[in-house]
């Protein structure tokens, strides 16, 4: 087995906080290498440093033989490390096949870009990998999930010899999942070294051959994935030994709440659903199944075509702040481009959503508000120094948690969460599960959508398969199997 | 070594939030420097020149405005024209009825309305800024221009294509010399105007929710949408206040020289604008940036000129050249230093580990 990656003795600080210890990675030719560790561990940060996006205070990197130090973004791609980065990178503003060739344009005559070639190339490249995105369409109008298959497909493109994978899989269907992994097999074979980095245990255990544990920016362990179990990992991660308790109860829910009466909108069409006082209910179905539209309407991000949505017996239309006033909150998908506000702080960026509901007392208290973030903080265990530090200094994952507070900080009665776990590690995801639960008791409405179908056996009391813009399948907590919402997410099965 | 590398460190991150004062000093320092050259010393007075000068107070109230206007990650081309007008119709309202408070009213619901119509091009009709305001700034002054030619002079106070105000009104004398060249402890009353401006909106966007919705608007319009923000409402709402810092630059433009010339007053006042919101430190890319900043952008802004007019041997017709040398060299310096410094670590940081293996 040749060894073409090694990381010895990287340690990393910014400012004061240590984000990185005398840590070490090593990856051999032809394996899925999984980097495991709870959020804020340092795993994108090392990525980041082996890529030369960040400089190591110190330590040694040796790919292919050739030592470096502080490599630059250009040295490493020309070595031959490709990455796809937690956030999405795409340019939006560009057609698909322009981001794909992107500083490395095909030319044909007079130098000039060559487009037919490009979008032939593209289209190729698609059909190997078995992607259904138009090469000349606009990335704007890109789903999430198909952004992220972009990206992905933008770095199996190069031909570079080790390819990162940050949380490739966080907009994904199980569907796109496996065809990604049987893509990933397939170059493994051809001698390809992946990093694959994900907090979804069960994917780990499908795809990698070897793993390396990090935890609080230090290194743990490491060894063959058919050695260990994801228990065994799992402690690793966090430092005691895990019980993934089964946490759902059956409860008595309160009266009807909110009513989708034969609601139409972009990308679904006349349904109707009531939801109850205290209720949890998931949200499934692949990309264009109208889900995460339907969802969106519910907020008012996206116009009513037809139809009403009621909020105890009255009919909500208009703005977001009118949606927000009535007690309903969403967390959007696509953290990057759709939650974080880069120029605020973490505070400024928890309190911005309760200060719309608030907005005629205009004088802010910082004290307060410091008040109100710091129990935010605690109950979801928000790993950040201060809270005047950049939003962007932490982690995906604490993130994501950042804005799970803002949307709780404007006390709504209705919680919409669009891909609630999205990047959060086991532990935090436990924690958010049994917050889901804490809320639904205290007489809150949550909504969720979501891919991940062990999420939904663990707190939903109902989940709603969409296919088509259409309900293909309500299912009551005790009938939730993989198997049962994949066969009516596909449109294999069908309830009515 | 612990010591001096925390001193270090508070150095680089002062730098990093006030490299606009350090941008001040240094160039009252070369100010100061041409003048001890040219023979004579460097005095206060000099510095309540600066201070006084219609540079820092009337372009300095409108390039908060304008700091607003790019905070939001848009911009606003006609202020200058804007002034024009404002300033026309202040005076011709001051002729009229002899009422300060008249004048002042005319002044801010105009200069107001001119605002509105900019952000209702921009916000609703979600035309590009940058091609609205052009529009609207070869309207504003166009109107004007064409007003004075065919009005009264007993309103517009002038013969000579003008607006003046008129020496007959009782009120003149207080306005323009108890008011406008007057002064409390060396400092005149239009810089105070001034200052209190750059106070009041200090506060706004450090303390009020209004202002933290700018910088958000500014900085991701989608995800503040997504916040239940009213971003429409934003991005208009900032060509209105500019708009009504316009009207009380109209009132300070009127107090401090009494007149308006609509073909050539307040032409590039846009550009001076924007040169001092710059030197101040605001991003134009929106989102980031201190209103503390255009004191400090609007002084240094007014003591580049004083530089530049202090050598004699500047002929008029290069003077502009100097001007743009300077505004080019002090930004590059603002954008660079953080780019050089991270290259001389990672330099250091290089050989070190390279000695050490
Ligand atoms: N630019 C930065 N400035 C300050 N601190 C940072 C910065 N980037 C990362 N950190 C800190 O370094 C630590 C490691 O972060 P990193 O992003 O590597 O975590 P991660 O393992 O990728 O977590 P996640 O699973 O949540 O993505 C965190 O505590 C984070 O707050
Ligand atoms: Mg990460």
């Amino acid at each position: 087995m040749k060894r073409i990656l090694e990381m010895s003795h990287i340690s990393k600080a910014f400012g004061g906080v240590k984000a990185l210890t005398d840590v070490h990675l090593e990856v051999n030719e032809g394996e899925v290498h999984a980097l495991l560790g709870e959020n804020g561990a340092g795993k994108s940060t090392l990525m980041n440093i082996l890529t030369g996006v960040l400089q190591a205070d110190s330590g040694k990197i040796t790919f292919l033989g050739k030592d470096y130090y502080t490599p630059t973004i250009t040295q490493m791609e020309e070595a031959g490390i490709a990455f796809v980065h937690q956030e999405l990178n795409v340019i939006n503003d560009l057609t698909v096949v322009d981001n794909i060739f992107l500083t490395r344009e095909l030319t044909g005559k007079f130098g000039l870009i060559d487009e037919d070639k490009e979008v032939q190339k593209t289209r190729e490249l698609f059909e190997s990998l078995g992607v259904k995105i138009d090469p000349t369409a606009m990335v704007r109008t890109l789903k999430t999930s198909e952004k992220q298959l972009l990206e992905i497909c933008k770095a199996l493109y190069t031909d570079a010899k080790l390819i990162i994978l940050d949380e490739p899989t966080t907009s994904l269907s199980n569907e796109e999942i496996d065809h990604l992994f049987g893509i990933l097999s397939k170059l493994r074979e051809q001698g390809k070294s992946f990093i694959f980095i994900s907090h979804k245990m069960p994917e780990i255990f499908t795809i990698a051959d070897r793993y390396t544990v990090f935890r609080n920016g230090t290194f743990i362990s490491s060894g063959d994935i058919k050695d260990t179990t994801p228990k065994d990992v799992t402690s690793d991660m966090v430092g005691t030994t895990f019980v993934d308790a089964d946490m759902y109860e059956q409860r008595e829910l309160g009266e009807e709440i909110l009513k989708l009466h034969k609601l139409s909108g972009r990308g679904f069409s006349k349904i109707s659903l009531s939801f109850r006082k205290g209720e949890i209910v998931a949200f499934t179905g692949l990309a264009g199944s109208g889900a995460s539209e339907l969802m969106q309407t519910m907020f008012g991000v996206l116009p009513i075509e037809g139809g009403s949505i009621e909020y105890k017996g009255k009919k909500l239309e208009g703005s977001i702040a009118h949606f927000m006033k009535n007690k309903i909150a969403m967390l959007p998908s696509n953290r990057k481009e759709n939650s974080v506000i880069k120029d605020l702080s973490i505070l400024e960026n928890f309190y911005i959503a309760e200060h719309v509901l608030s907005f005629k007392k205009q004088i802010i208290k910082k004290s307060v508000e410091d008040e109100r973030y710091e129990q935010q903080k605690k109950t979801l265990r928000i790993k950040a120094a201060s809270s005047s530090a950049e939003i962007t200094s932490l982690s995906g994952g604490n993130q994501q948690k950042v804005f799970l507070a803002k949307w709780l900080n404007t006390g709504a009665e209705v919680l919409l969460f669009n891909n609630p776990t999205r990047g959060v590690d086991v532990g935090a995801k436990a924690e958010i599960y049994r917050l889901i639960l804490e809320f639904a008791k205290a007489g809150k409405t949550v909504i969720f959508n979501t891919l991940e179908i062990p999420e939904v056996q663990k707190i939903a009391d109902r989940c709603v398969v969409f296919y088509g813009g259409k309900v293909a399948a309500i299912l009551d907590h005790k009938d939730v199997s993989e198997k049962t919402v994949m066969g009516y997410s596909t449109g294999i099965n069908t309830q009515r | 070594m612990k010591k001096t590398n925390n001193l270090t460190k508070q150095i680089g991150s002062f730098w990093a939030h006030y490299s606009y004062i350090v941008v001040m000093l240094v160039i009252m320092i070369v100010y100061a420097i041409t003048i001890s050259a040219n023979g004579s010393s460097f005095r206060w007075s000099h510095i309540t020149a600066i201070l006084s000068s219609q540079n820092t107070c009337i372009i300095g109230t409108m390039a908060i405005g304008m700091a607003l206007v790019v905070l939001t990650g848009q911009i606003d081309l006609s202020i200058g024209s804007s002034l024009v007008f404002t300033t026309s119709a202040c005076i011709v309202v001051f002729n009229m009825t002899n009422s300060i408070l008249a004048m002042i009213a005319a002044a801010l619901i105009v200069g107001g309305i001119l605002g509105l119509i900019n952000g209702a091009l921009v916000g609703l009709a979600k035309m590009p800024p940058f091609i609205a305001t052009m529009g609207t700034m070869l309207i504003y002054r166009s109107l004007s221009l064409s007003v004075v030619r065919s009005m009264d002079t007993a309103i517009s106070g002038s013969t000579s294509s003008q607006f003046a105000m008129l020496r007959s009104n009782s009120k003149y004398d207080f306005l323009r010399f108890s008011f406008g060249t007057g002064k409390i402890l060396s400092i005149p009353y239009i810089t105070l105007v001034f200052l209190l401006m750059v106070l009041l909106f200090i506060f706004v966007t450090k303390k009020t929710k209004y202002g933290k919705s700018i910088y958000a608007v500014g900085s991701n319009e989608k995800a503040a949408h997504l916040s239940g923000i009213n971003t429409t409402f934003i991005k208009v709402s900032v060509y209105v206040v500019t708009g009504l810092l316009v009207g009380v630059a109209s009132v300070l433009q009127a107090c401090k020289l009494g007149n308006i010339t609509p073909a050539s007053s307040g032409k590039s006042y846009e550009m001076y604008a924007i040169a001092a919101i710059v030197l101040g430190g605001i991003s134009m890319a929106g989102g980031k940036g201190n209103l503390l900043g255009v004191i400090f952008g609007a002084l240094s802004y007014t003591t580049v000129n004083f530089i530049i007019v202090s050598i004699p041997s500047l002929t008029v017709d290069i003077q502009d050249t100097f001007q743009g040398l300077v505004l080019i060299i002090v930004i590059l310096i603002q954008t660079l230093s953080p780019v050089l410094k991270e290259k001389a670590q990672i330099a250091k940081r290089r050989r070190l580990a390279e000695s050490g293996k």
